[in-house]
């Protein structure tokens, strides 16, 4: 991905981001055996397979007539819980937190006072001392690996946050690489391996629970949500106050969407646990989802194909011409809900949630908006930090959820026998698998003749989030969020970079 | 200088958690996953100690879902292969602090030192895209594949990391829209003779790069590899001969239907397209995700994502699809036998048995993308219940 944003008076005036990739999964699909695009498909997203890899199999259940029973649902719910888990860990420890904790500032920091704030902040203890110490031979040997280049010291860095909060940020950032490699590991428990898990085949899992696993996947899961409320979510409250300012940029077009995800025993869309909808503008009311209303945009994007079709018709003719952001610029098709822009992703999950009235999202939103001094202004998380914190709520709330699904899951094993794969012939049809990516929203299309894949299309999370412009010239909804984004040093943008990573794209 | 070096080391270690215990047995796991024997084990550790600094390792992405990277981050002892990446002195595009310009900066940097005899080791993630003039990838402005040409020359070793930078992998399945290969052919057609070490499945198996890097800095050289350029411990042997529901298959007590009670038994997955027989790797050995699991255990058959074509625009989709169908009986050389004798001649001669194995399928006609002839259910797997 490429961004460009073109600045005026320390402020974005415009952006455009380009995708820089085009690989044709549709055609590779095509002609195949329709259980084939599952284990072809996930490959797409080697952070978020195992959404692809269940969009794709709703997508072939749906056009063979087949449902999945009762123990699979409850396995792919907690497979799915698990890599939101992994993803949001590792989005926000590995890929976003040193975007606002900077290692350098900690070695200022002294040890007594850091056990002292982490205890009023009421977030997780570690060997600080130890940590300092050994941050500093690493800082002075200047092999600095992944962090090399890295613009610590910049001054969007909070000048008034304390360097033992810096620390602390240190400190998670190391036990969050394990911590994400364990979520992962419930994924290689239920499904083989990750990234690219095996399990999830068209008509159920092929994962039988037993006892053994299922004390694994509980020990394991127990360990990951732990620290999901012991850290991530104070850590997540005790930072935020020194990054009020980016309540104020990084917003976007306020359009969100959400497909749903993870099912009820009514496999119906509105009954997700986490609710679909579509929220226009700042009215935040809210519409049913119909996959008849997106359509895909191609005047700015490299596609000879015909602009403005349904994915299920839509066509992928790759036709590169030029950059040029007057005209084409990006392998991107502009993906549109009611022809409108919309973030899709943790923020517009929530917001969709919110305004649906879930009330265990509200409760974590509303008591996290008090705590920011934006008691019953729920519309400031249309922001950059409110994008940052929507996505750790979410992984909080998450947290619970999959403990459900694994306790369900255990009843229904005492219960047996457990039914966890529906045997089926392949037949010709059409069906759309429509999900949540933890990036956001999803939709597998699969049409099959004579038992072969003959249409296949993905809509994918960053279709949405970095589309370029639209025929009307609209922009997508990561470009609008960079306006308006305060550019300090121009040579490094790092509120720039700020807004882009906070959708995750 | 060594001893500084030394001192260095552990308060890396130290810094990641990592105790002198949890180090030796980082080093055993080496020891094994290249196949020697305990003994080693002193000599992986003082070879990591002192000379895992000597070279930077650049980790450059072609046509990626950076899932070759994801899979990096779950190595068994994280954090002792952090440091050991840490000392190599990693550099991943993905996971780098660095943005812009400053991360061509690194790119930059390293190329230099290259010149100043320091070397790197180029690490490849992804897929070559040559299609649309190769601007189906496009990095910093410009095609990719352009780019790319300079680093692989300056590398003392480039590593394919996955199937997609080994032969252009899932993305290079036909029709191939993007006109993907891998790092062999372009490196053939580039006329670059830089040595180049492949490590197939999709994604890589983490395990393998922290052994085969260390492995080239304690001998220095290459490992010994196969004629498709795979380091023979690993990809020496069958999934099939190394598989724990080997027994089964061999009793004939097969799963027929995914979740079922057979597969609760842990019966062998061969009916419903398990793979293990004609893929190459040690997956049952090393498993996964810190050897948690690996693709089998979960009940779900070997698609054979280790499989690379001897043959320029092979990959492992077209040779294996239809996944969930049954092969045919392999091939090897002009004989035709059943998957279970494959093993032992395979595991006899593994070199040359490799070189047959790959001719062998040619033969029977999977590497020109058609999918492989499958069979349908026999005599006896219906009398075994597979009828139902
Ligand atoms: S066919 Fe597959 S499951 Fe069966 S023994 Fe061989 S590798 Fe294992
Ligand atoms: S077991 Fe087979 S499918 Fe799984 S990773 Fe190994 S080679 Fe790939």
């Amino acid at each position: 991905m490429r961004v460009e944003v073109e600045v005026d008076g320390g402020v974005v005036k415009d952006a455009w981001i380009s995708g820089s990739l085009f690989r044709g999964l549709e055609a590779i699909i095509k002609n195949r055996a329709p259980q084939d695009a599952f284990f072809i498909s996930q490959r797409i997203c080697g952070v978020c397979p195992v959404s692809h890899g269940h969009a794709s199999s709703m997508s072939a259940e749906a056009a063979m007539g087949v449902q999945i029973p009762e123990g699979a649902r409850l396995v792919r719910n907690i497979l799915e819980g698990a890599q939101y888990l992994h993803s949001h860990i590792l989005w926000f420890y590995t890929l976003a937190a040193l975007d606002y904790v900077d290692p350098v500032k900690a070695l200022q920091a002294n040890i007594a006072d850091t056990y002292a704030l982490a205890h009023a902040a009421g977030t997780r203890v570690a060997d600080f001392g130890a940590i300092a110490k050994r941050l500093s031979a690493f800082v002075e040997r200047g092999q600095l690996s992944i962090f090399a280049n890295g613009w610590f010291g910049h001054p969007e860095y909070p000048a008034d946050m304390p360097a033992e909060l810096h620390l602390i940020g240190v400190a998670h950032y190391l036990e969050a690489l394990e911590m994400q490699a364990e979520a992962a590991t419930i994924i290689a428990v239920m499904g083989g391996k990750f990234p690219h898990f095996m399990s999830s085949i068209n008509g159920g899992t092929s994962w039988v629970p037993t006892e053994e696993k299922l004390d694994d996947v509980k020990f394991r899961l127990a360990k990951v949500n732990a620290f999901v409320r012991e850290a991530m979510i104070p850590d997540t409250l005790a930072i935020a106050p020194f990054y009020l300012d980016a309540l104020k940029f990084g917003g976007g077009g306020g359009n969100f969407l959400s497909f749903g995800v993870f099912d009820d025993p009514s496999f119906e869309i509105d009954n997700r646990y986490m609710p679909p909808g579509f929220s226009e503008g700042a009215s935040l009311g809210l519409d049913t989802v119909d996959i008849d209303n997106v359509k895909e945009y191609t005047e700015h994007a490299w596609y000879s194909s015909p602009s403005g079709l349904n994915p299920k018709v839509g066509e992928t003719v790759p036709a590169f011409t030029e950059y040029n952001t007057d005209d084409k610029y990006s392998w991107g098709k502009a993906v549109r809900y009611k022809d409108l822009p919309a973030e899709v992703g943790p923020l517009a999950r929530m917001v969709v949630a919110y305004v649906k009235g879930d009330e265990a999202v509200q409760d974590l939103i509303d008591s996290t908006l008090a705590k920011l001094g934006a008691a019953g202004k729920p519309e400031v998380l249309v922001s950059l930090l409110g994008r940052v914190a929507a996505r750790n709520l979410e992984t909080a709330h998450t947290a619970t959820l999959t403990e459900q699904f694994l306790n369900d899951l255990i009843a229904a094993v005492k219960a047996g026998p457990l039914e966890l794969f529906t045997p089926h012939d392949i037949t010709d049809g059409e069906g759309y698998g429509m999900w949540e990516a933890p990036r956001g929203a999803l939709a597998h299309y699969m049409t099959v003749k004579n038992r072969k894949v003959d249409r296949y299309n993905v809509v994918t999370p960053s279709t949405w989030t970095c589309a370029p412009r639209d025929a009307a010239g609209r922009r997508g909804p990561m470009e609008e969020a960079l306006i308006g984004t305060p550019v300090a040093d121009i040579e490094r943008p790092l509120n720039v970079v700020r807004v882009a990573r906070s959708f995750d794209p | 200088m060594a001893n500084e070096d030394h001192d260095a080391l552990r308060s890396q270690l130290e810094f990641h958690g990592v105790s002198r215990r949890d180090f030796l047995k980082f080093c055993g796991s080496v020891a094994a996953i290249l196949g020697m024997s305990e003994s080693m084990i002193p000599q992986i550790a003082a070879a990591v100690e002192k000379g895992a600094r000597l070279k930077p390792t650049l980790w450059l992405h072609g046509g990626i879902c950076t899932g070759c990277t994801v899979a990096i981050a779950q190595v068994d002892t994280p954090d002792i292969a952090t440091i050991v990446l840490d000392i190599l002195s990693l550099k991943n595009m993905t996971i780098n602090m660095a943005s812009g310009d400053d991360l061509e900066r690194i790119v930059a940097d390293t190329l230099e030192d290259a010149e100043n005899d320091i070397g790197f080791i180029l690490i490849y993630e992804g897929s070559i895209m040559r299609g649309q003039g190769g601007n189906a990838l496009r990095e910093f402005g410009e095609p990719q594949i352009d780019r790319l040409k300079k680093k692989a020359e300056a590398a003392e070793a480039i590593v394919a990391v996955g199937s997609c930078a080994v032969d252009g992998g899932f993305v290079a399945a036909k029709p191939n829209p993007a006109d993907a290969i891998g790092m062999k052919q372009f490196l053939d057609e580039a006329g670059i003779d830089t040595p180049l070490i492949n490590l197939p499945t999709c994604p890589v198996n983490p395990e393998w790069i922290v052994a085969t890097v260390i492995n080239v800095l304690i001998l220095g050289r290459l490992p010994e590899m196969d004629s498709f350029n795979r380091p023979s411990l690993i990809f020496g042997h069958p999934i099939h001969d190394l598989c724990p529901r080997r027994g089964h298959f061999e009793n004939a007590q097969f799963v027929y239907e995914f979740g079922s009670k057979e597969e609760e038994l842990g019966y062998c997955l061969y009916p419903v397209g398990c793979k293990g027989p004609q893929t190459f790797t040690n997956c049952p050995i090393v498993r996964w995700n810190r050897r948690a699991s690996w693709c089998v255990e979960s009940g779900a058959p070997c698609i054979g994502c280790g499989i690379t074509s001897p043959k320029a625009g092979g990959n492992w989709v077209d040779v294996n699809a239809p996944f969930l169908k049954r092969h045919r009986d392999l091939k090897i050389g002009d004989m035709r036998i059943q998957p279970s004798t494959a093993g032992v001649i395979v595991g006899a001669a593994a070199a040359a048995a490799l070189v047959a194995h790959g001719l062998g399928m040619k033969a029977a006609g999977r590497m020109d993308g058609e999918g492989a002839p499958y069979e349908e259910m026999k005599e006896c797997d219906r009398k075994k219940g597979g009828g139902k």
